[in-house]
């Protein structure tokens, strides 16, 4: 019985490697980031493309920062091809957070979509499901602006741990909801974490991150993008089962310092390798990383946060190559198609909503 | 001197209404205000920079020191004015056009001003025109933030503009945030990258050799 990420991790006869990647699959169902952040048929049809062609141990869902923020009632851009973005804070004093205190997160459309998303997953995928929520300081820092929220933590402490208090609530419930759904894993991402100091990421992060890892049904896992290597004890005593690092951080000298039951994961760099290198530089960067960190049981092979929509997709494989201890194959001519026998075992009600984008590809 | 001493250290310590009370005697007691500037406040900004590169500063304490700055440099402004002192350089800032993500550019902005270059902060989502027309306005160097590598190429698109206006000699380009490399400040023609605020400052003065 899997009772830890750990656990997961030793019953696995190879190194496990999952890329995190979502957005890249466009690039197979000729679809766009908000058609696949709004539909649950069309994010679930593009992971399992990534999941046939490219195999990994696991996959996560879209990441997604805004997913919350935007369930509260914040105000967000929906680029057709970029991330979410929330487009202005909306807390500034205590009556402004406690207007959010009646939002039931659960009920709104976009949360609807990852969770449905995961429970498709679940039904159809046989490979770790992973799901994101967002971190209770990232939370804050969208709520307040992310200026306003590093300068309350000198100069107006109580509106944020209220804040903080709030968002760890909110966070908690979605987390529930997914592992409900069916995700063995959830990574929790707060990246505007990476500027504090260890006491600073402890008292305004860490003790709240840790609530939402106690409560949480699924497998933890922390992830701070950027130069988070001053953050490890702290993020260690979260009581994290993984931590998710970004390429900066040397992740064989981090492995010394944790405990052995904490899984590290990572951490090749999702830009200036993953798309701007050739697929023989992945591979040979990659095959580096698996060296380095052959001496460590705790690790699971990945990107250091997630790819670009526009990662070269042998890119992608070049990196499974490496991982999978093969050798690379680049096929200049190969042109990944969507799979039709996988398409065709859909039900007809998911079948229905992605045959549009099925004639479009197929008339390419 | 002592009051010069107080008032870095009420920089440094980002308590506003001190470094504004200092200022204002140091004023009153007929100190020059180029001296209150070079030897007040940006000497305690170098400070800062110096004890975030040492790791003992993060970025809250940068941005109260910042804004302890920003409240004593605009008590000295008038005066800079009247005694004829310029900044040692303009600079146009801004995230690219589709990125919202500020705090790495406002953070830049302030040291930059607390260095003593004159800001001209152009805000979030900037299109490739306006850092063009900030450039038509004097500014010597465009200095640009992308926080994703979705909107990076806006980089390229607004050194692309500044050239096509024919303006390329007339300031020098850096660029940052997270995604940024220098060989991606390389590739895209850029002067310059700096991957914190505190080596913005230094890349800064060496493009414009002050």
């Amino acid at each position: 019985m899997i009772t830890s990420l750990m656990d997961l991790v030793n019953n696995t006869d190879h190194l496990p490697v999952v890329p995190l990647m979502g957005f890249p699959g466009i690039q197979i169902t000729q679809t766009s980031l908000k058609q696949n952040e709004f539909n649950w048929g069309t994010q679930f049809w593009t992971l399992s493309e990534l999941a046939h062609h490219f195999q990994p141990d696991g996959l996560f869902t879209f990441m997604d920062l805004s997913v919350e923020a935007n369930a509260l009632g914040l105000p967000v851009r929906f680029p057709l091809g970029e991330s979410p973005t929330i487009e202005y804070p909306v807390v500034r004093t205590q009556d402004d957070l406690h207007r959010f205190y009646k939002m039931d997160v659960l009920a709104d459309g976009r949360v609807r979509v990852f969770i449905e998303t995961m429970k498709l997953m679940k039904r159809h995928l046989k490979l770790w499901r992973g799901g994101y929520v967002i971190g209770p300081y990232t939370l804050a820092a969208l709520m307040m602006g992310a200026t306003e929220t590093a300068i309350a933590i000198i100069d107006n402490p109580d509106l944020l741990h209220e804040t903080l208090t709030f968002t760890t609530y909110v966070i908690s419930r979605y987390a529930n909801a997914l592992a409900s759904a069916g995700a063995d894993m959830i990574a929790i991402l707060d990246p505007s974490a990476v500027m504090l100091s260890p006491k600073q990421y402890r008292a305004f992060s860490g003790q709240y991150t840790r609530q939402i890892i106690l409560q949480m049904k699924a497998l933890p896992i922390l992830h701070i993008c950027g130069h988070a290597t001053h953050l490890i004890d702290e993020m260690v005593a979260t009581e994290t089962q993984g931590l998710s690092l970004d390429a900066m951080v040397p992740l064989d000298e981090i492995a010394a310092r944790v405990p052995e039951n904490v899984v590290l994961i990572g951490n090749i760099n999702p830009t200036a390798v993953m798309v701007d290198r050739s697929p023989q530089e992945v591979y040979k960067r990659t095959t580096e990383l698996v060296q380095a960190m052959k001496p460590f049981r705790n690790f699971i092979l990945s990107t250091g946060c997630d790819l670009p929509p526009e990662t070269p997709l042998a890119n992608i494989k070049a990196f499974m190559d490496a991982g999978r201890d093969v050798e690379l194959h680049v096929d200049p001519a190969q042109h990944i198609r969507p799979n039709m026998t996988l398409f065709n075992e859909q039900p007809a009600w998911l079948r229905a909503r992605i045959a549009r984008n099925i004639e479009d590809v197929l008339a390419r | 001197m002592a009051l010069l001493d107080e008032i870095q250290q009420a920089v440094i310590e980002g308590q506003s209404k001190a470094v504004v009370s200092n200022v204002e005697q140091a004023l009153n007691e007929d100190m020059a205000a180029d001296i209150i500037l070079n030897d007040g406040l940006i000497k305690a900004m170098s400070e800062v920079g110096r004890l975030f590169e040492e790791g003992e500063f993060f970025v809250p304490e940068m941005l109260i020191a910042a804004r302890a700055m920003s409240a004593g440099l605009d008590l000295l402004k008038p005066h800079l004015v009247a005694q004829g002192i310029e900044p040692i350089g303009k600079i146009a800032i801004g995230t690219v056009k589709g990125d919202l993500h500020d705090i790495g550019k406002s953070l830049v902005a302030m040291m930059l001003e607390g260095a003593g270059f004159e800001i001209m902060d152009l805000g979030v989502d900037v299109a490739p025109e306006k850092f063009v027309e900030a450039v038509t306005n004097g500014a010597q160097i465009v200095a640009m933030s992308a926080l994703l590598t979705t909107t990076m190429p806006n980089m390229k698109a607004t050194i692309e503009a500044v050239e096509k206006a024919g303006l390329r000699d007339k300031a020098a380009i850096m660029v940052g945030g997270a995604p940024v490399t220098q060989a991606y400040a390389d590739d895209i023609g850029a002067d310059g990258y700096s991957s914190d605020a505190s080596s913005a400052v230094r890349k800064a003065k060496e493009l414009l050799g002050v």
